[in-house]
């Protein structure tokens, strides 16, 4: 399922850390994210892939594996 | 005689079974004394009396708390010499009595030097669960990023797994997520390094499924359940999460709950009601996460789906150390770590660790481990958004009801692996022999007979074990306030006897050589019953001595020198010769 979010990119203390996507109504766990995005408090506009057949150890929302995205500002 | 025999090696067996349990070994230890006042005594008697007796035997009697003075209890430094002392000096006229201010340890504390970092394993009373169980004969698959043979897990059994992200058997890790798990389930405990784990005795199955970012597909996950089911894991633990339903999962979790097998998973870290999956599939228990002062962790999901809590930790609290701490790796360069986390992942955990005691006390059936975990939990009045489940884990009270529902086969099973109760005045100790030893001679002892052909009777049978082993278990058992030595010297075999009297291990030279077996055979050659008790002994002698000559040649006033190994091995072949012209003499007349 491919959506689009906007939201602003959280890192989240579950085990070693991992990077989050803080929307509105949801928040995304992002798989893989690009370096890029790998920043706390970046505000950006993404669009991605919903991975239903994915189990993560962090367990935050639903895995977002992302094919593009905009930075909005931080 | 064969019957016989089998009596024997399964009471050894049944002993060799229980030699881990140190619980009943602990004596009373006293450092203070009590004293209690007659109630007919004034305060100002008392005090008088209590200032005297501080001058007359240097010691100080101080009130035993605010409540002592209208108790009349007192207390004072002092040993049994000291106590028996007071007890001859006609202190009856103005005391109830005096006696030893016993310190009681009802509970295992391990030596593990961060232990007392680890408040989640004291929130859930593990000290005292230990006392029943530590989760041996049991094994927990850990469905995760992988296990790392990190220092802490070194003395943790861990069975073979799979890597199902790298299709390899080799299921290491190389996040870090998947060794901390398995470190609260099974760290090395009681090892004099890092932290504890719940069911440290038990088998760890490591089943990689999660990568190096921390997520799996749910087709690896169904995969690593049905191998788990298929291998011998007795407890399945799922400290991950997320995704949509599944047909395939949800099959293999029928698959692994009809093969017997408890299937525990972490709650989910989103804040939101209602659990994710698997913990959601039917057949599995849904933790939810508690923070150190027992409330609901912030982040824990919550509401249906939610079967217990367990301590999952929270960051925010005391600078971190409100975390799960256990030895993990540093994925950046693989070094062990020891981290504190968060996360209904940690406290999944908890839980497969005390189904893993549950299990090795003898509750086999996955609906009954999951009942006795849900009817021990501590429950928590007004849980209206169910944040709880039927309460908080509590491992000591989970192995008593365990304990009490493991009748049967399995019931029986798991009391010889963790140990029998015989009450406080009467306990049993396994550890007084080493039954390796003893186990080995009882051997060697038949060979011997066999060898030389001896006849399977009674008086030969009996022979064989005294000039052995003795009946050796009894040295294991513990009467209290009576002295060990006669339990002591019954449970020794002939060329121990002397030893056992001094009250030593090692044997005594008086006593360890051939001059008994000599005089039993010159004494009972011509009896028709005894001489087969004669033979028999000289043969369980020369297995004791030739035994002890090579495995632990201990000999009083020799030591373990390659004297004590000579003299021992010189007599162990001069018994056999004995034995050897004795059985042809024996068996012509027979």
């Amino acid at each position: 399922m491919t959506i689009e979010a906007e939201g602003t990119i959280t890192h989240q203390s579950f085990g070693l850390g991992v990077w989050a996507l803080t929307a509105s109504d949801t928040t995304y766990e992002l798989f893989e994210p690009p370096p890029e995005l790998q920043q706390e408090g970046l505000m950006v506009k993404v669009t991605g892939n919903v991975r239903d057949d994915m189990m993560t150890v962090a367990m935050i929302g639903p895995v977002l594996d992302i094919q593009s995205f905009e930075i909005l500002g931080s | 005689m064969k019957k016989w025999l089998l009596l024997l090696l399964f009471l050894a067996g049944f002993s060799w079974a229980i030699a881990n349990f140190q619980g009943l070994s602990a004596q009373g230890q006293y450092d203070s004394l009590v004293f209690d006042f007659k109630e007919s005594l004034s305060t100002a008697e008392i005090e008088t009396k209590v200032k005297s007796l501080s001058e007359q035997f240097q010691t100080d009697l101080t009130y035993n708390s605010e409540f002592s003075l209208n108790d009349h209890v007192f207390i004072a430094k002092g040993d049994e010499k000291l106590l028996n002392t007071i007890k001859k000096s006609g202190i009856d006229e103005f005391t109830e009595f005096v006696e030893p201010n016993f310190t009681y340890q009802v509970s295992f504390s391990p030596n593990d030097p961060d232990f007392d970092k680890q408040w989640n394993l004291k929130s859930i009373n593990m000290e005292s669960a230990w006392q029943a169980s530590r989760g041996r004969g049991t094994t927990v698959a850990v469905i995760d990023t992988g296990i790392a043979p990190v220092t802490d897990l070194r003395r943790t059994r861990l069975v073979p797994g799979y890597d199902f992200v790298n299709d390899r058997k080799n299921a290491t890790d190389d996040h870090g997520h998947g060794t901390h798990v398995a470190g609260t389930i099974a760290q090395s405990t009681n090892n004099n390094f890092g932290v504890a784990g719940i069911a440290y005795e038990a088998q760890l199955m490591p089943l990689k499924v999660l990568g190096r970012s921390g997520a799996g597909t749910v087709a690896d996950i169904a995969e690593s359940i049905r191998f788990a089911a298929d291998n011998g894991a007795d407890v399945i633990n799922m400290s991950l999460g997320g995704g949509g339903e599944s047909q395939l999962m949800r099959e293999a979790i029928e698959y692994a709950h009809k093969k017997g097998v408890v299937i525990v998973a972490a709650a989910g870290n989103a804040a939101r009601s209602a659990v994710e999956f698997p913990a959601r599939y039917p057949h599995v228990i849904g933790v939810s996460a508690l923070d150190a002062e027992g409330q609901k962790a912030p982040y824990s999901n919550y509401g249906a789906g939610v079967d217990i809590s367990a301590p999952g930790g929270s960051l925010r609290d005391n600078n971190g150390l409100g975390g799960i701490l256990q030895n993990t790796i540093n994925p950046r360069d693989g070094s062990s770590i020891f981290a504190a986390f968060q996360g209904t992942s940690m406290a999944s955990p908890h839980v497969a660790g005390v189904a893993a005691l549950i299990r090795s006390i003898g509750v086999q059936n996955p609906d009954q481990v999951e009942q006795v975990l849900k009817q021990s939990a501590v429950a928590v009045k007004d849980d209206a958004s169910n944040y709880f489940g039927t309460g908080k884990l509590d491992a000591s009270k989970a192995v008593s009801l365990a304990a009490q529902k493991s009748f049967g086969f399995h019931g029986l099973m798991g009391w010889l692996r963790n140990g029998l109760f015989l009450g406080p005045r009467f306990w049993f100790d396994a550890r007084a022999v080493n039954w390796g030893y003893k186990l080995l001679m009882l051997a060697t002892a038949a060979v011997i007979a066999w060898l030389f052909r001896l006849p399977w009777n009674w008086p030969m049978g009996w022979g064989l074990v005294l000039g052995s082993t003795g009946l050796f278990i009894l040295r294991c058992f513990h009467l209290v306030d009576l002295p060990h030595w006669p339990l002591r010297v019954l449970g020794s075999s002939f060329p121990e006897l002397g030893g056992a009297i001094q009250g030593a291990n090692a044997l005594n030279p008086l006593t360890a050589n051939v001059l008994m077996a000599f005089a039993l055979i010159v004494f009972f050659l011509s009896h028709p019953q005894l001489k087969w008790f004669a033979l028999g002994s000289s043969a369980g002698i020369t297995a004791c001595l030739a035994v002890s000559a090579f495995v632990a040649p201990q000999v009083v006033w020799l030591g373990s020198t390659a004297v004590a190994q000579g003299f021992l091995a010189i007599n162990a072949l001069l018994c056999l010769a004995l034995v050897y012209l004795a059985s042809k003499s024996a068996t012509r007349s027979a």
